[in-house]
C-alpha cells in the first residue's frame, strides 16, 4: 500500500512494504498533481459531484479497492468525456501518466500474465444446439421454435453466466434428443423400400413441364387427364398412398359451389373415384393394398368437372400432393434404410461380447464427438450397458439399443454444457492454460456458433491446434459456418435479430411527413371519438357525422402509396446489415467502413424502398453509393433507424443511446427516477405539431436533463432525415429537418456525412474499443472486468498497427490470455486423473 | 383498420388467417365440449383423491377438492382513476377499466393499498420495470447486475414445493410474451428479471413456456386426440433408463467443478429429479386423462388469441388436476407492444409515460381495458366448469390478477393494481373492494399459501404479516 503523506482524509498504520514505495513516489509527485489540477474541482476537497470524490477515501485499502471508481475513471479520460470540454485539459501525455498508474498500480495489472478471468460453465443456446445437432447427426431440429428463448446478459444470449437450467427446459432437452434420434438412426436393418412421387411428376398429354417433386394444382373448372409410370423392379405386395389437397383462393363474401369428380387409375382400374366439392384447405390420404408383378405400372389421375355454367368464384383446386409406393413389403425385399452405414458401418456381430464391444466402439465414438472430447472408458462401458439392457429385450434390435444409448449422449449434461479442462502443463498454475479439446470448441462455437469439426479434432488429438492457430482461424472463417458470426455476433450487437419482427406502423410514420391538413386532421380526431364508442349510443347527428368524418379522413390514405416495412424488405434490411460486415470481414477491409462505408448491400425491394436506382432482381449485390449519398456504414442501416424507433417515429433519443452504446463504447446513465414532465412544446404552436428537434430542445433547458441528453440528442437528431422505416426525408410536419449538431466532445457537425467524417477521425479508437469488448464478451461468454482492461487495450493497439483491419481483431482476440487460458480453482476437486478446473 | 383484409389468400394454400382461425375455432369448439360436461369426473384421474390428502387440507378445499392458486401479471401498470372503483366495501360499483367483470363482480375483489417497497428506486438508481417484474412474486430487491443475477423464491413455488407432490407438474409457467428483443434491458438489470416471473432459487428462474403448442403437449402427450395417453406412457418408460444414465454423469461431472460451475449442475439435477419424480407419480396416479381437443397451433400471429389459448391451456391444467399452482406472464414490465387491432399503433411503455397527456391516457385506459377483458373471458370459462364438488372451478381457486407498477408514468411501486378472483374453496370473501391502507403485498401471498395449506410461512420476501380481510 501507499505512503500518505499529506493533509488529507488518509490515515495509514505501520511500516510500508518495500515494494509499495516506487508507486508511492509516482503518485505523489506526478499523479496526485495532476488530480488536483484537473479533477479536485468537482471531485475533491469536499466535493463530490456524481457521488465521486477521488480523495475522500478514508483508508489505504478502500482506497485501492475502489476499481469500479477508477475504472470509470479511466473510462471517462479515454472517452474525453471527464474533464469536460469547458474546463482545462490534461495534455496526452499527461492522461497516458494516469491511465498507466491505474492500470498497474489499481488494477494491478501485469501485462506479461494478464488475467484470464473465469468463465461460468456454459450450457449451449438454442441456435448453438440447433447448429450442434446438424453438425452432429445431419438432422434440422427446430431448437429455436421448441425450446424457450435463452436469457441474456450485456446484449449477448451466450453468456454462461447468466444461461440457466429449468426443470422444463431439461424435459425438453430428453424430448428433443429421443426426437433427433429417432429421425437420424435407424432402428432396423432392412426397411421396406419406398418412393415418392411428386404430383407435378404426372404429366398431361401436351404439357412440357419440368418435374422438381413439388405439388400439381388442378383446377376444378377444367378437365384434366395427367399420367406416370411406375416400375416395379420385383413382383410382391405393394402399398400405394395418396395424398391430396383440396385449396381455394379466399374471397370475402361469396361462396363457390363447384363440383369435379377424380379419379385415380392403377393399371386401368380405378381405385378412386370421388365427388369434391369446397372442402376448406382440407387434406385428404387414401391408401391402397396392390400386388403387382414386377414391370411398368401405369397411374394416371383424371378430373371432370361437374357443374360447368356455375359461378367459379374461389378458384377451386385439387392439389394432387405426392402418391408414395411402398414396396414389395415382403422381409426378403427390404433395403437397407437410410443413413443405415454412416451409423452401423459393419455387420451386426452374434455373439453377446462380440455385440458388446462393437456396441462401445460406436457409442465411444459418438460420445466422443458428442462431448466434444476423449471419453473415459468407464463412460462408453456404461453406455454399452445401457445398450445391451435394451436389445436384450424381445422384438427389440440390437440398433435399437445402440440408438437408446445415444440419446442418452444427448441427454447428457457434457453435451448440453461445454466442459473445459486444463492443458496437462497447466497443473498448479495460477493461468493455465486450457487444453486443446477445449480450444477448440472455443474456437468453433465462437466463430461457427457449432461443434468443432473433424480437422479441428484431429489438430486437437494430435496437440496441435495451438500452434496452428492463425492458418485454422483462417480456415474457419472462409467456411460457409461462419455465416453464424453475422447472423449471432452482429444481429445481436447492431440487434438486426429485431427486424424481422419490430413493429412499425407504416401509416403513422408517413402522415408525419405529409402536408398538415387542419381540416384532415379534425376529422380524424372526431372520427376517433365517435368510432370508439358502441353504434346504438351514437344519435342520428351524431352517426352522420361519423360517416362524414371517416369519408374526409379516409380520403387521404387513398391519396398516398402503399408503402411499408413488408417481410421481404425487412428480410433484405437484415441480411444488408450481415452482408457488409462479411465484406468487411472476409475482404479484409478496414472497420472503419463500417462507419462510413460508400457502398451497402441491397436488392430491388430493398433499393426502391431507399430510393437507389437500376438495381433489379431479388438477389442482394453491393452497390457503390453516389459520392453525395447519406447512406453508407452501419448507422444508415435500414435495421439500425427501424429498430432504434418508436413504433409510429423516429427516436432520436433511442438512437443516441445505440450510437453510445455500440459505437463509442460511452453509455449513457439511465433515465433517474421521477422525470418532471417537460414542457409543452407545442405550446406556442397554433397550426402545427412541433418537430422532434423542437421537442428534445426542451432537454437542453434543463441541467439535470442537459447531462445526459447533450450526449444523446445531438447524435440522434442527425439521423431525423431517416423516418422510421429508414426511407430519407427532407421535411417533418412541413417544417425542413436540420440535422446539425455537437458532440459533447466538441466536435461540429452540419449533417450526417459530417458526423460519420468526425466519427471516423475523432472517434476510431473509441470504435474500435467498443467494437473489440462486443467481440471480446460475445468470443468469452461472459462480461469484461477491470481486469480485461490490458487485453482489450493490447488487441485495441494491434488493430490501430494493422490499420483496422478484421484479422488482427479476431487474431488479437484468439491469442488472447482470457480466450487461451482460465483462472485454476483450488476448491475443485481433482478426482481420478482429471485435472481441477474451473 | 386491419391489415388482413388487405391480405388475399396466397396461391396454393388457404390464406394463413384462415388456417389459424380454423384450428381456434376447433379448439374452442372442443373446449366447448369441455365446458358442457356435467361433472368434472371425466378429466380428474381415476384415484384423485387418494393424492388429495383432504386430511392435511394440503391445497384441498374443507369440500375435498382441489384448491388452486395462479398468479397473472400484467404490464406498466394501470390507469389509477379508471382502475379503482369509486366507493369502498361490498357491492361495489366496478370502475371503467374493471367493467368487463362486472358479470363476475361477486366472485372478485379489488384490494387497494398494497406496496412493493422493494420495487421502489434506492442507491441502486433506474430500473423499475426490472423490478417490479421480478419483485412482484419474490417481494425482494433484485440484484442490480446484467450477469450476476440474484432474485429469491416466488411464492408461487414456495407454495408449489410443499403442494407440488400432489399433481403431475408441481407447477405451470406460462407467458404470452414469446419473442425476445435483442440488446440490454432494464438500466443495466439482466433481461431474466423482466422475462421471468416465478423464481425456484435466487438464481434459477422458472422459465415460462410461450408456446401453446408446446404447453399442450407437454401436459397432455403429443399427437391427435385419443392418441395422447398412450404416446405420453411410452415416453415415460423410455425416459427412466436414460434418467438413471445421466444423473450418474452429471453427479461424476459436478466433482471435477467447482464453485459457481456446480450451481450450473445443480439446476440439470433439479430438473432430472422433478422428472424422475413426475414418472414415479404418473405410475402411482395414471396418466393425466386426454381432454380430447385438437392441439392448438404453436405462437399465434394474432395477440388475443394468444392470450385466450394460454388461458384456456391454464383452465384445462387446473380443470385435469396436471397442476395447482401456476403462474401467467401476459407481457413483461416495460413491454412496448403495439395493439393496432385495437386502434392504438404506438407502444404500450412508450404510451404509459403519457406526461398527462389525455390522448394517451385514453389510450392506454383502453390498454388496460383491453387486458381486462381477456381476463373476464378466463373467469367466465371457470365460473362454468363444474368442479368435484358441486362448486364451479372458479369459486375452488385464488387467482391473483396484478401488476408491479402503479402509476405507468411516475413509475409508482405502491397502491398497485391488484384483483383476487375466486372464492378460495370458500377461505375467501370476494365482491369487495377494499382498501388495505399500505401493507407489503406479500402480505397477501402469506394469507393465500396459508389457505394452500402449506407448513406456516413466517414471512415471505418483506412481509409485515398476514392480510387480515381477504
Amino acid at each position: 500500500m501507499m505512503a500518505m503523506i499529506c493533509a488529507g482524509a488518509w490515515t495509514w498504520n505501520g511500516p510500508l512494504p518495500a515494494a509499495e514505495m516506487p508507486a508511492a513516489a509516482e503518485f505523489n509527485q506526478q499523479v496526485r498533481p495532476m488530480l488536483e489540477d484537473f479533477c479536485y474541482d468537482c471531485h475533491g476537497n469536499g466535493e463530490n459531484r456524481g457521488g465521486v470524490a477521488l480523495d475522500a477515501f478514508n483508508s489505504v485499502t478502500n482506497f485501492y479497492d475502489a476499481r469500479d471508481v477508477w475504472w470509470r475513471v479511466l473510462k471517462n479520460l479515454r472517452a474525453n468525456l471527464m474533464p469536460p470540454a469547458r474546463k482545462s485539459q490534461p495534455t496526452l501525455a499527461q492522461k497516458e501518466v494516469i491511465e498507466q498508474w491505474i492500470k498497474r498500480y489499481v488494477f494491478e495489472l501485469d501485462p506479461l500474465n494478464p488475467d484470464p478471468g473465469h468463465v461460468t460453465l456454459r450450457r449451449l443456446n438454442r441456435v448453438e444446439y440447433q447448429n450442434t445437432i446438424r453438425d452432429l447427426l445431419g438432422v434440422d431440429y427446430d431448437a429455436r421454435g421448441v425450446f424457450p428463448p435463452d436469457d441474456t446478459g450485456h446484449g449477448f444470449d451466450n453468456i454462461g453466466e447468466v444461461l440457466t437450467l429449468s426443470p422444463m427446459l431439461l424435459e425438453k432437452y430428453l424430448v428433443a434428443a429421443e426426437k433427433i434420434i429417432g429421425q437420424a438412426v435407424p432402428t432396423t436393418a432392412r426397411v421396406v423400400p419406398e418412393q415418392v412421387i411428386g404430383g407435378d411428376e404426372f404429366h398431361g398429354a401436351t404439357d412440357a413441364r419440368v418435374a422438381n417433386g413439388g405439388p400439381l394444382s388442378l383446377s376444378y373448372y377444367v378437365p384434366a387427364q395427367v399420367t406416370n409410370r411406375f416400375h416395379a423392379a420385383r413382383a410382391g405386395a405393394y402399398q400405394l398412398q395418396v395424398d391430396l389437397m383440396v385449396n381455394e383462393k379466399y374471397v370475402d363474401g361469396v361462396f363457390d359451389y363447384n363440383k369435379c369428380r377424380v379419379a385415380f387409375r392403377v393399371d386401368g382400374k380405378a381405385l378412386l373415384s370421388r365427388e369434391f366439392s369446397w372442402e376448406g384447405g382440407r387434406p385428404y390420404h387414401f391408401n391402397y393394398d396392390l400386388n403387382w408383378g414386377a414391370g411398368d405400372h401405369p397411374m394416371d389421375f383424371s378430373l371432370q368437372p361437374l357443374t360447368p355454367g356455375m359461378e367459379q368464384t374461389r378458384t377451386l383446386s385439387l392439389q394432387i400432393t405426392s402418391v408414395t409406393v411402398r414396396g414389395p413389403t415382403a422381409k426378403e425385399a427390404g433395403v437397407r434404410p437410410k443413413n443405415y452405414t454412416r451409423y452401423f458401418p459393419h455387420p451386426i456381430p452374434k455373439s453377446a461380447a462380440a455385440r458388446r464391444d462393437y456396441a462401445r466402439g460406436l457409442l465411444g465414438d459418438f460420445a466422443r464427438h458428442a462431448f466434444r472430447r476423449p471419453v473415459d472408458a468407464d463412460t462408453t462401458d456404461r453406455l454399452a450397458g445401457l445398450a445391451e439392457s435394451v436389445y436384450v429385450q424381445p422384438g427389440k434390435t440390437f440398433e435399437a439399443g445402440v440408438a437408446e444409448a445415444m440419446v442418452a449422449v444427448l441427454a447428457s449434461p457434457r453435451f448440453i454444457f461445454r466442459e473445459e479442462q486444463v492443458a496437462p502443463a497447466g497443473d498448479g498454475q495460477k493461468y493455465p492454460l486450457v487444453d486443446e479439446y477445449a480450444l477448440a470448441s472455443r474456437l468453433s462455437y465462437f466463430l461457427w456458433s457449432s461443434m468443432p469439426d473433424e480437422e479441428l479434432f484431429q489438430q486437437a488429438a494430435a496437440g496441435t491446434l495451438r500452434q496452428n492457430l492463425q492458418p485454422q482461424l483462417a480456415r474457419m472463417l472462409a467456411d460457409k459456418r461462419a455465416a453464424a458470426l453475422e447472423q449471432n455476433f452482429v444481429g445481436q450487437w447492431l440487434q438486426s435479430r429485431d427486424i424481422e419482427t419490430v413493429a412499425i406502423d407504416a401509416r403513422s410514420v408517413l402522415g408525419r411527413e405529409q402536408k398538415f391538413d387542419p381540416q384532415q386532421e379534425a376529422a380524424g380526431k372526431r372520427f376517433r371519438q365517435l368510432n370508439d364508442r358502441p353504434e346504438d349510443a351514437l344519435t342520428p347527428a351524431e352517426k352522420a357525422e361519423l360517416a362524414n368524418a371517416r369519408t374526409v379522413f379516409f380520403r387521404s390514405f387513398r391519396k398516398s402509396p402503399r408503402v411499408d416495412l413488408t417481410p421481404e424488405v425487412r428480410r433484405a434490411m437484415r441480411q444488408e446489415t450481415e452482408y457488409v460486415f462479411a465484406y468487411i470481414l472476409r475482404e479484409d477491409r478496414c472497420l472503419l467502413e463500417l462507419l462510413d462505408g460508400d457502398y451497402t448491400f441491397v436488392n430491388e425491394p430493398l433499393a426502391r424502398h431507399y430510393g437507389i436506382t437500376n438495381v433489379f432482381g431479388p438477389e442482394m449485390r453491393r452497390v457503390t453509393l453516389p459520392p453525395d449519398s447519406p447512406r453508407g456504414g452501419i448507422l444508415t442501416e435500414g435495421t439500425v433507424l427501424a429498430v432504434t424507433s418508436n413504433p409510429t417515429r423516429t427516436s432520436p433519443v433511442k438512437r443516441g443511446v445505440f450510437i453510445l452504446d455500440n459505437i463509442l463504447g460511452t453509455p449513457a446513465l439511465p433515465p433517474p427516477p421521477n422525470i418532471p414532465p417537460l414542457e409543452d412544446a407545442a405550446k406556442n404552436l397554433t397550426n402545427r405539431a412541433p418537430t422532434l428537434r423542437e421537442t428534445l430542445a426542451v432537454h437542453r433547458e434543463n441541467p439535470l436533463c442537459a447531462s445526459c441528453h447533450d450526449q444523446m440528442d445531438p447524435l440522434g437528431l442527425a439521423l431525423e432525415n431517416f423516418n422510421a422505416m429508414g426511407m430519407w426525408r427532407d421535411r417533418e410536419f412541413e417544417q425542413p429537418i436540420d440535422p446539425s449538431g455537437q458532440l459533447v466532445t466538441g466536435e461540429k457537425f452540419s449533417n450526417i456525412k459530417e458526423l460519420k467524417r468526425v466519427l471516423v477521425q475523432h472517434h476510431a479508437e473509441d470504435f474500435y474499443r467498443t467494437l473489440t469488448q462486443k467481440l471480446l464478451t460475445y468470443a468469452l461468454g461472459r462480461g469484461l472486468d477491470y481486469y480485461d482492461v490490458e487485453t482489450v487495450d493490447q488487441i485495441v493497439a494491434r488493430l490501430e498497427a494493422s490499420g483496422g483491419k478484421p484479422s488482427a481483431l479476431l487474431e488479437g482476440i484468439v491469442e488472447s490470455a482470457p480466450f487461451q487460458k482460465t483462472r485454476w480453482d483450488q476448491t475443485a476437486a481433482a478426482g481420478d486423473n482429471t485435472k481441477g478446473r474451473l | 383498420m386491419s391489415s388482413k383484409s388487405a391480405q388475399a389468400a396466397s396461391t396454393g394454400t388457404t390464406a394463413t388467417r384462415n388456417r389459424v382461425s380454423f384450428t381456434r375455432r376447433h379448439f374452442l369448439r372442443g373446449l366447448g365440449a369441455c365446458v358442457a360436461l356435467p361433472a368434472l369426473e371425466s378429466l380428474l384421474p381415476a384415484n384423485l383423491l387418494a393424492g388429495t390428502a383432504p386430511e392435511s387440507g394440503l391445497a384441498t378445499t374443507t369440500t375435498g377438492a382441489p384448491l388452486r392458486t395462479a398468479f397473472v401479471y400484467f404490464p406498466n401498470g394501470a390507469i389509477p382513476a379508471a382502475w379503482w372503483p369509486e366507493a369502498e366495501g361490498s357491492g361495489f360499483q366496478p370502475s371503467r377499466t374493471l367493467q368487463p367483470l362486472a358479470a363476475r363482480q361477486n366472485q372478485i375483489q379489488v384490494i387497494g393499498g398494497l406496496d412493493h417497497l422493494n420495487a421502489q428506486p434506492g442507491p441502486d438508481g433506474g430500473g423499475d420495470h426490472a423490478r417490479a417484474n421480478g419483485t412482484f412474486l419474490t417481494g425482494v430487491r433484485m440484484k442490480k447486475s446484467a450477469t450476476n443475477i440474484h432474485a429469491g423464491i416466488s411464492i408461487d413455488q414456495a407454495i408449489a414445493r410443499q403442494v407440488g407432490n400432489l399433481t403431475r407438474f408441481p407447477s405451470l409457467e406460462l407467458t404470452c410474451d414469446a419473442g425476445r428483443n435483442t440488446g440490454a434491458c432494464d438500466s443495466g438489470y439482466s433481461c431474466a428479471y423482466q422475462y421471468n416471473l416465478a423464481w425456484s432459487s435466487p438464481n434459477t428462474p422458472m422459465t415460462p413456456e410461450g408456446s401453446p403448442r408446446q404447453v399442450f403437449e407437454r401436459l397432455f402427450g403429443a399427437g391427435g386426440p385419443g392418441e395422447r395417453v398412450a404416446n405420453a406412457r411410452r415416453r415415460r418408460q423410455e425416459q427412466s433408463s436414460i434418467l438413471d444414465f445421466v444423473m450418474q454423469d452429471a453427479r461424476s461431472f459436478q466433482k471435477r467443478l467447482g464453485g459457481r460451475d456446480q450451481d450450473k449442475l445443480d439446476q440439470y439435477l433439479t430438473g432430472v429429479r422433478e422428472l424422475e419424480t413426475r414418472i414415479q407419480k404418473a405410475e402411482q396416479l395414471g396418466e393425466i386423462k386426454d381432454p380430447m381437443v385438437p392441439t392448438p397451433a404453436a405462437i399465434p400471429v394474432d395477440y388475443t388469441q394468444h392470450i385466450q389459448l394460454m388461458y384456456d391451456i391454464l383452465l384445462l391444467a387446473f380443470q385435469t388436476d396436471a397442476t395447482r399452482v401456476a403462474t401467467l406472464l401476459l407481457a413483461h414490465d416495460g413491454s412496448n407492444r403495439s395493439f393496432a387491432d385495437i386502434g392504438i399503433p404506438e407502444g404500450h411503455h412508450d404510451l404509459s409515460h403519457h406526461q398527462n397527456n389525455p390522448e394517451k391516457i385514453e389510450k392506454i385506459t383502453n390498454i388496460d381495458l383491453f387486458y381486462v377483458q381477456q381476463f373476464a373471458k378466463f373467469l367466465e370459462k371457470m365460473s362454468l366448469i363444474k368442479d368435484l364438488d358441486g362448486h364451479s372451478l372458479l369459486y375452488n381457486s385464488m387467482i391473483v390478477y396484478g401488476g408491479g407498477n402503479a402509476d405507468g408514468n411516475r413509475h409508482t411501486h405502491v397502491n398497485l393494481p391488484i384483483l383476487l378472483a375466486g372464492a378460495g374453496g370458500g377461505t375467501l370473501t370476494p365482491g369487495r373492494f377494499v382498501k388495505h391502507g399500505g401493507k407489503p403485498a406479500t402480505n397477501l401471498f402469506l394469507s393465500l399459501a396459508d389457505r394452500m395449506g402449506v407448513n406456516p410461512l413466517e414471512r415471505f420476501g418483506d412481509s409485515s404479516g398476514r392480510l387480515a380481510t381477504i
